[in-house]
């Protein structure tokens, strides 16, 4: 446990030492909140209302609805890229260091997904300066129902960027594959516009798309589902249905959780065969 | 000699070990013995196999036959047991740059489980060593390649290994940075007992040594103490440069029947007592000399010896460099 802590940490104290890296993570979310956001705002709602918007559509707003979109964009990337640091240790040799120790090889693993999802979690929770500009209401209840939330899917994707950390061999590919696989894996996930009424085969890859449930739970958790309008529910693509079964929070828990098992076991058993 | 009492002087043992990258065999059946408090050369041009040899003994790689324990643990059975006998200083520098000093040699007292109460005093002893107490909460980046050998050498002590291994520990450091980080290793063989496992490319270094191992090609091509290695030379080395090299050579050969070898147009031989030798020599030589030089056999003459060519020879084939760069990529997987 005590190596698991030490390498946690070890990436927590480069994470804030990295000064440049802290503030540059606010400039993608911030333009796509306000340049994005805003500039799609009213073309979205005549969208969705169609040609006689409804009087509910008029409380809706596209930044607020993409919000937890971009929490979820700012955690999703974090956390996958944060294998990264993988490599780097590898390039600049001190994963020889860590690996000539007596630190088991499954530790290590667990240490460096842990140190991904925690500064994926940080970094999540440091867009929420954002939310007095964008005139949301954010109280506590909502944020313990947050973190668990988000640690749960950056665990899950720390774990496939290590699995493929442990596989690639230069940063350049490493950062390659993942923007290959995080890309569409966001855009499919109802991040940035409701997955309603998709053709087939974009609504199958949506549906096993672990971030599609991740996006679901914070757009609930932050937008107070329950207590919106069940026609700004609908427009708002909340009621998420599965093989005509309506998904529960309990079941997208499930869902990111049996994921996260299954990809944190094969990067340890990935990063202790390649190294 | 008790077989017995003999072995359990010993902290590493190698048996019949060999690594093959793709078609290239690094290291071709070795066998040698390290005694527990010596200090121990592996001596060979680039691309020999010493590094796999010492990746090998760390348990970062595994060898495709024989076997070598450390420590009296196996390599192969349990590697754990050997990672915490022994202490490492890589080739390449190990440290993270974005820490401090101290949170480095913090972080790996925590990856060998040094007990909480301890870590503070072994730190502060380390960074004694090392010569590094000022700059302990300075960050890493900031330091020389020689203050980061050196943080290196006091990290690889923290844990109190029974064998440090050293691999190439002064390359690319200046001549007098280099004399320094010997000055440390020496003065730790004499504190702490430890036994060192080096490789080096540096005749001088070598000479050091308790004991010297030869190694070309993968091949241990010798093992002794860097004395009788000499001695095996015989005698003392004269070196001259002349008008006309091949006339030279023919007539030394002639004449006193000596085996010539030349080299970057320098012709050398050995003789017995070079000194009254040379005043005889320089009276009766017909070819015009340009310089004459006499000289005690270093290890090099022992590698050339053997070998016939020299360890530093700088002009790297083609074919060497591919060596080199396959092993360290293969050494990376």
């Amino acid at each position: 446990m005590e190596e698991i802590f030490a390498l946690w940490q070890r990436d927590i104290l480069r994470f804030f030492r990295d000064k440049a890296r802290l503030f540059g993570s606010f400039a993608m979310p911030f333009l796509f909140l306000i340049i994005f956001g805003s500039g799609m705002s009213g073309s979205i709602r005549s969208l969705l209302g169609g040609a006689d918007t409804p009087s509910a559509m008029a409380s809706f707003d596209y930044v607020k609805f993409m919000f937890p979109g971009i929490i979820g964009m700012v955690v999703f990337t974090t956390s996958i890229f944060s294998a990264l640091s993988v490599v780097q240790d590898r390039e600049f040799g001190y994963l020889r260091e860590i690996l000539v120790s007596p630190v088991k090889r499954s530790s290590i693993a667990v240490g460096k997904v842990l140190g991904g999802t925690t500064i994926a979690v940080i970094q999540g929770l440091l867009m929420f300066i954002f939310v007095p500009f964008i005139g949301l209401k954010i109280n506590l209840f909502i944020m313990i129902k947050l973190i668990p939330a988000m640690f749960l899917i950056a665990f899950t994707l720390s774990s496939i960027g290590l699995l493929l950390a442990s596989s690639l061999k230069t940063s350049a590919g490493f950062q390659m594959v993942v923007q290959i696989l995080i890309f569409p894996m966001l855009f499919l996930s109802g991040a940035f516009f409701p997955i309603t009424g998709l053709p087939a085969w974009m609504n199958f890859l949506v549906t096993i798309n672990p971030l599609t449930y991740s996006v679901d739970m914070f757009k609930k958790i932050i937008l107070e589902a329950d207590k919106l309008d069940p026609l700004l529910r609908q427009v708002m693509g909340l009621n998420l249905t599965v093989l005509g079964h309506q998904v529960t929070v309990f079941d997208e828990v499930l869902f990111i959780l049996i994921c996260g098992i299954i990809f944190i076991t094969l990067a340890t058993i990935k990063f202790s065969r390649s190294s | 000699m008790n077989d017995i009492e003999n072995n359990m002087n010993n902290i590493i043992e190698v048996k019949s070990l060999g690594k093959k990258f793709d078609n290239l065999e690094a290291v071709k059946n070795i066998s040698f013995e390290v005694k527990e408090g010596e200090i121990f050369g592996f001596l060979g041009p680039n691309g020999a196999g010493k590094t796999t040899t010492i990746n090998m003994l760390c348990t970062m790689l595994k060898p495709n036959h024989g076997t070598a324990s450390v420590n009296g643990y196996s390599i192969i059975s349990s590697p754990n047991e050997v990672r915490k006998s022994i202490g490492i200083i890589f080739q390449e520098n190990t440290l993270d740059e974005k820490l401090t000093a101290n949170e480095n040699l913090l972080l790996h007292c925590r990856f060998y489980r040094i007990p909480k109460n301890e870590r503070e005093n072994r730190i502060k002893e380390a960074f004694n060593i090392v010569e590094l107490s000022d700059k302990r909460n300075k960050i890493v980046e900031t330091f020389s390649g020689g203050m980061k050998r050196r943080l290196e050498i006091a990290r690889g002590l923290l844990h109190y290994p029974k064998v440090l291994f050293l691999d190439e520990p002064t390359l690319g450091l200046d001549p007098q940075t280099r004399a320094h980080v010997w000055e440390f290793i020496l003065k730790l063989k004499e504190k702490a007992g430890i036994t060192m496992f080096l490789t080096t490319h540096y005749i001088e270094e070598a000479e050091i040594c308790s004991r010297v191992a030869i190694i070309d090609y993968g091949k241990l091509i010798a093992l002794d103490t860097p004395d009788e290695l000499k001695s095996k030379v015989g005698g003392d080395i004269i070196e001259i440069s002349t008008l006309d090299n091949k006339a030279a050579k023919e007539e030394i050969e002639n004449k006193y029947n000596k085996e010539v070898t030349e080299n970057q147009k320098i012709l050398s031989f050995k003789v017995d007592k070079g000194h009254k030798f040379l005043v005889s020599f320089i009276k009766n030589f017909k070819t015009p000399i340009k310089s004459i030089n006499l000289r005690r056999p270093t290890l090099n003459d022992v590698f050339l010896k053997l070998t016939g060519r020299q360890i530093r020879d700088e002009e790297v084939s083609a074919k060497d460099l591919m060596k080199k760069r396959m092993k360290m990529h293969g050494r990376m997987r």
